[in-house]
């Protein structure tokens, strides 16, 4: 019994020492249908911004129309990538790749059709903005008004 | 006794250690909505006895490489007005572990799941008008092959606090021909079958009820850079229950989409048609209660008051018809773009009755909406902004909500102005207006927001009914949001009317009094 005992403490620390992310293994869809996993995003060392939206939310589009319109500009201060996850669900899901178009939106859209990333990461409502560095959650921020791009840019440069 | 103390010693010590070296992910939420109510003669606002509605949830999850594992508790003290149900108790429902490797996962537990578009099953949920169908059991995800996906799933679904009385088992089969050759075609064709199949005892007198329900559903995607098309058709056996009238045909339900996006341009057509789509988990059920399948009013989602008082909800005993939707972007510096940019979308829905309800794709004459909306966003100056909207409505309240009532058309405008007058500070002003001379007669509507980025914002709103009723229906409210965490405080009257969210509704009553938010999102 004790060796047992013993062999299970082991192999718990054994298993421990494996380093990990932060983002849930969840995976998303993109625009042409391919699917892919959330957390491989954590392994890139570009600062990345997460939104999560939804095409009928009318504060998430224009927070996305927002950073749009800055977006290169502040790309040049500092390297970063936005991804935008649309949790439209079947309802319209649809939409969302003619709609992106119709806004001329530079980032990169992935679909999270039955809201398993908003599970995972835990969100109530949308819009709700991540900053991730290294696979960690560094920043979050619930909800839209004019003006919260600019909190998000100065983030940005302090992380 | 000694090596059980070993053991938690080591058990301990791993604890400790997992959160010391951030081995190990713990998040959670917690969003609580209350109501306190109060009496208005005015709007036939009906005051519950406690004269409190209050909804809780709090969600919890733990994740250590491979494995997750977490639970859901939930509280209604009691369920706010107008919910599906009226609980005045807490328990902890869902509780879930699952394990994820690369072409393997297994949950057991509650769980959420979807085939296809969700026509044949999904369960899910939706916190504001009170649905979780998640089932309890096993749900088990294979890709034995790179370009095959298997989804396997077991369970009974959840009924408010209890579970339905049945068995649900379900298969889902996806092939992504992209991936059987050696090279990537630029497009994606993929094919997918569903089995859903539900059984509830049946103890009646009938000797050949069919108290396994089966339902099949075929769909084809193809996608490329600029194209895609979608198809799905299901096929559903005879189903006799209370929500279908004891209907004891079989159901039918075929949806296309096809899209087209290049450039600055998107367009979106979409058709469906169905015939005897209730699906449920036990026979017994109405309204939201014990739903097995989705089956969404595929229309424009509003968001402005005046344009969300007549709101489609599909027909899943019988309709047909579609929606188009063109999206155009006209850059800055273009003719129609001018300095800033504009963008402008065009959406058309309509839908009626079959003529025929043998027939899936007879066009009947009964028209039961049409929704046909312009909206036009242009950019000013880098401070001002502004969306323009028109919209016209027809809806035919006998269909929608049983109420023998004329047919309601409907012309709104809508003005939304944006003005950003300082790096973090903006003000914005909605103006609206819907005339009809049907129903309830005309509305207008007046909005004004002061937001204070990136914590602060207030509104004050008025919707008014006039002409008939005279009834204004004021809201004074303010939130702060600090990262994860959201408070929200308002006081007014609600509306009664269909309260719609991912294009499922609710009948929400007339009420008027406090309403507290709070959600927060740790990760």
């Amino acid at each position: 019994m004790k060796k047992t005992t013993l062999i299970i403490v082991t192999f718990l620390i054994a298993t421990m020492s494996f380093g990990q992310n932060d983002l849930p293994d969840i995976k998303l869809r993109s625009l042409t249908g391919d699917e892919v996993r959330f957390n491989s995003f954590g392994n890139n060392d570009t600062l990345l911004i997460v939104s999560l939206w939804a095409t009928w939310c009318v504060p998430c589009i224009q927070e996305l129309e927002a950073i749009s319109e800055q977006y290169e500009e502040r790309q040049k201060e500092i390297p970063f990538k936005l991804l935008a996850v649309s949790i439209d669900d079947s309802r319209t899901t649809q939409r969302v790749k003619p709609f992106v178009k119709g806004k001329g939106w530079p980032f990169e859209i992935y679909l999270d059709v039955n809201s398993d990333l908003k599970r995972a990461l835990n969100i109530n409502d949308v819009p709700h903005v991540f900053i991730i560095k290294k696979g960690k959650i560094v920043y979050q921020h619930n909800g839209y008004v004019a003006g919260n791009e600019e909190e998000l840019f100065e983030k940005i440069k302090t992380l | 006794m000694k090596k059980i103390q070993l053991l938690v010693f080591g058990l301990l010590t791993n604890v400790f250690i997992i959160a010391q070296t951030d081995n190990g992910h713990f998040s959670g939420s917690f969003e609580s909505y209350t109501q306190f109510y109060h009496k208005d003669d005015k709007i036939g606002a009906v005051v519950p006895q406690d004269k409190i509605g209050s909804n809780n949830f709090l969600k919890l999850d733990y994740n250590y490489k491979q494995f997750t594992a977490g639970l859901q508790f939930e509280a209604y003290l009691p369920a706010i007005q107008g919910f599906p149900f009226s609980e005045n108790s807490g328990k902890l429902v869902n509780k879930y572990f699952r394990y994820t490797a690369n072409n393997f996962s297994i949950q057991v537990g509650d769980f959420y799941e979807q085939f296809g578009s969700g026509l044949a099953f999904r369960a899910w949920e939706n916190r504001q008008i009170g649905i979780n169908n998640a089932l309890e059991g096993a749900n088990i995800h294979v890709a034995p092959l790179s370009f095959l996906t298997i989804k396997a799933i077991y369970g009974r679904q959840r009924k408010v606090f209890a579970y339905a009385n049945s068995n649900v088992r379900g298969l889902d089969a996806e092939i992504d021909f992209s991936k059987t050759g050696k090279t990537t075609p630029e497009t994606r064709v993929a094919a997918g079958f569903s089995y859903v199949s539900r059984y509830q005892l049946y103890t009646g007198p009938i000797t050949d009820f069919p108290a396994t329900v089966n339902a099949t559903s075929t769909r084809l995607d193809i996608g490329g850079a600029v194209a895609s098309a979608s198809f799905e058709y299901v096929y559903k056996k005879r189903d006799p229950h209370d929500a279908n009238n004891f209907d004891n045909t079989s159901g039918k339900a075929f949806l296309t989409n096809l899209s087209l996006a290049t450039g600055n341009f998107g367009a979106l057509l979409t058709f469906r048609t169905l015939e005897n789509m209730d699906f449920r988990s036990e026979r017994e059920s109405l309204q939201s209660i014990g739903l097995m399948n989705y089956i969404p009013s595929l229309t424009k989602q509003h968001d402005y008051l005046t344009t969300n008082i007549y709101v489609y909800n599909a027909q899943a005993m019988g309709e047909i018809g579609g929606q188009v939707d063109l999206f155009y972007n006209a850059p800055k510096g273009t003719g129609p773009g001018g300095k800033f940019g504009s963008k402008f979308s065009l959406n058309f829905s309509s839908y009626s009755g079959h003529n025929d309800s043998e027939d899936l794709f007879s066009f009947g004459d009964n028209e039961y909406f049409h929704d046909l909306n312009f909206e036009w966003k242009k950019k000013w100056s880098e401070k001002f902004t502004t969306i323009f909207l028109y919209q016209n409505i027809f809806y035919n309240k006998l269909v929608i909500e049983g109420e023998p009532v004329p047919d309601v058309k409907t012309n709104t405008v809508v003005l939304n102005a944006l003005i950003k007058y300082a790096k973090k500070k903006a003000a914005r002003f909605e103006l609206q207006h819907l005339a009809t001379r049907q129903d309830k007669g005309n509305w207008a509507a007046a909005l004004t927001e002061f937001s204070f980025a990136p914590k602060w914002t207030f509104y004050l709103s008025d919707l008014y009914n006039y002409g008939k009723t005279d009834t204004h229906y004021a809201t004074i409210g303010g939130s702060y949001t600090n990262r994860g965490t959201r408070f929200g405080l308002s006081y007014g009257r609600q509306r009664a009317g269909l309260f719609c969210v991912g294009g499922v509704c609710r009948f929400v009553p007339a009420a008027t009094g406090v309403t507290a938010t709070l959600t927060t999102t740790f990760n």
